[in-house]
């Protein structure tokens, strides 16, 4: 849409000109141009039009903040303001690109909006709920179909293959629990791994090569007995970093 | 609860132990009938000290703590009628590390115990007697001290 002002000032360029030379300048400064005189005198500028709706804005904000008897005195500002907004919008800013200011808005209808607000908020939040409930009930009927599925599986199933599957895994697991040891010299310390059901034989042999001596002159002894060679850590209830001696036979 | 101290400081003693202590030494709680452990009694082994007449025994000591336990140190106990100085006829160790109101500290560790007592069989202190017989014959007869000393060796020989 062509501001009523640049048109008539394209219409008198034309005039001038010559007739058929109609282009409209690449500029029109016209629409920079302020169309409202604007004063600088300090007092005027507080009550000029463009600065209405920002000091209704504040005085809404104060209104707000302070008690209720200061509400209404915000109130009253409020009603004054607003008509002089409306009329400076129609009067001068009605051809122009500027944002008009928020309609002016009673406290009570204001008031009245946020309730309405949380209502729908409420509301949404209940068909949130709702939807969540409708899902859960779906997993729930999901999982007993499931359920049912595997239950007549099972059934059809020979109980023994399950035995079957399992036990060897239990025994792979078992296998692969490992100790350190530390077995302890009257001058030093050794660490050795060991796996916790392996018997100790494979350990004290391991040991006595280590040392250069014969397995049958070495005694091992945990908590001041003497440690059967066929037994296990295990049997023995040994934990990791636990300490077994060593004693050379006199 | 006193006794919740004590039963926690003992249970990671023990652990403690499992993990590191001086080669030749024993230090586990009692075990009882049913197969549960007391930890507020502990058996212990005292290695005689290589290079003294106490070399070559194993000898037995009981660890008795209290519900006062760090507070108040446990009472050590050898058999009755062990032979050394500072041991009373009843076999509890006469030790200022023992003692709650001399050398006792709460901090002190079951293994410092019985390397104490450990040091404590090849050096008696004659300043303070708990039995006539040891605190008689190490004063007045070093010789015949010696023989009776080699002889209990040889009567607490190693388990194992």
């Amino acid at each position: 849409m062509m501001p009523m002002a640049a048109a008539a000032a394209a219409g008198a360029e034309a005039g001038a000109r010559a007739p058929e030379d109609e282009l409209e300048p690449l500029f029109d400064y016209s629409r920079v141009q302020p169309t409202f005189a604007f004063n600088f005198d300090d007092t005027d500028i507080e009550n000029s039009d463009i600065f209405v709706h920002c000091n209704k804005r504040h005085k809404v904000s104060n209104g707000d903040a302070d008690a209720d008897d200061g509400a209404d005195e915000g109130d009253k500002a409020d009603q004054k303001a607003a008509p002089g907004a409306k009329v400076a919008v129609a009067a001068d800013l009605g051809e122009e690109d500027w944002l008009p200011p928020p309609p002016s808005k009673s406290k009570d209808a204001v008031r009245a909006e946020l309730e309405k607000n949380s209502i729908l908020q409420e509301l949404r939040l209940q068909k949130q709920v709702m939807a969540k409930f409708a899902e859960s009930a779906n997993d729930i009927l999901e999982k007993l179909v499931e359920t049912a599925k595997q239950k007549v599986d099972d059934a059809n199933e020979p109980p023994e293959h399950i035995d079957l599957d399992k036990s060897p895994e239990r025994q792979v697991e078992k296998a692969r629990e490992k100790l350190v040891i530390t077995i302890q010299e009257k001058d030093g310390q050794q660490q050795f791994r060991v796996y916790k059901d392996e018997k100790f034989d494979k350990l004290f042999k391991a040991y006595a090569k280590k040392a250069k001596l014969s397995p049958s002159d070495l005694t091992f002894v945990f908590d001041g007995d003497k440690i059967n060679p066929a037994s296990t850590p295990e049997d023995l209830g040994l934990e990791d970093d636990d300490m077994i001696e060593v004693r050379h036979k006199p | 609860m006193s006794g919740g101290i004590a039963r926690g400081r003992l249970a990671e003693e023990r652990k403690a132990w499992r993990k590191n202590h001086p080669h030749g030494f024993v230090a586990k709680p009692e075990t009882m009938a049913d197969g549960t452990v007391n930890l507020m009694i502990w058996h212990c082994t005292i290695p005689g000290k290589q290079g003294t007449d106490w070399e070559g025994g194993c000898f037995p000591l009981t660890l008795h703590f209290s519900e006062d336990y760090p507070s108040k140190p446990p009472k050590c106990k050898f058999p009755q009628g062990f032979f050394h100085p500072n041991v009373y006829p009843s076999g509890t160790v006469c030790l200022s590390i023992l003692n709650e109101d001399s050398g006792w500290r709460p901090a002190i560790t079951v293994k410092q115990i019985l390397v104490g007592i450990q040091d404590l069989l090849d050096q008696p202190n004659p300043a303070d007697p708990a039995q006539t017989d040891g605190y008689h014959l190490f004063i007045q007869d070093p010789t015949e001290y010696k023989r009776r000393v080699r002889l209990q060796a040889k009567q607490y020989p190693p388990i194992v």
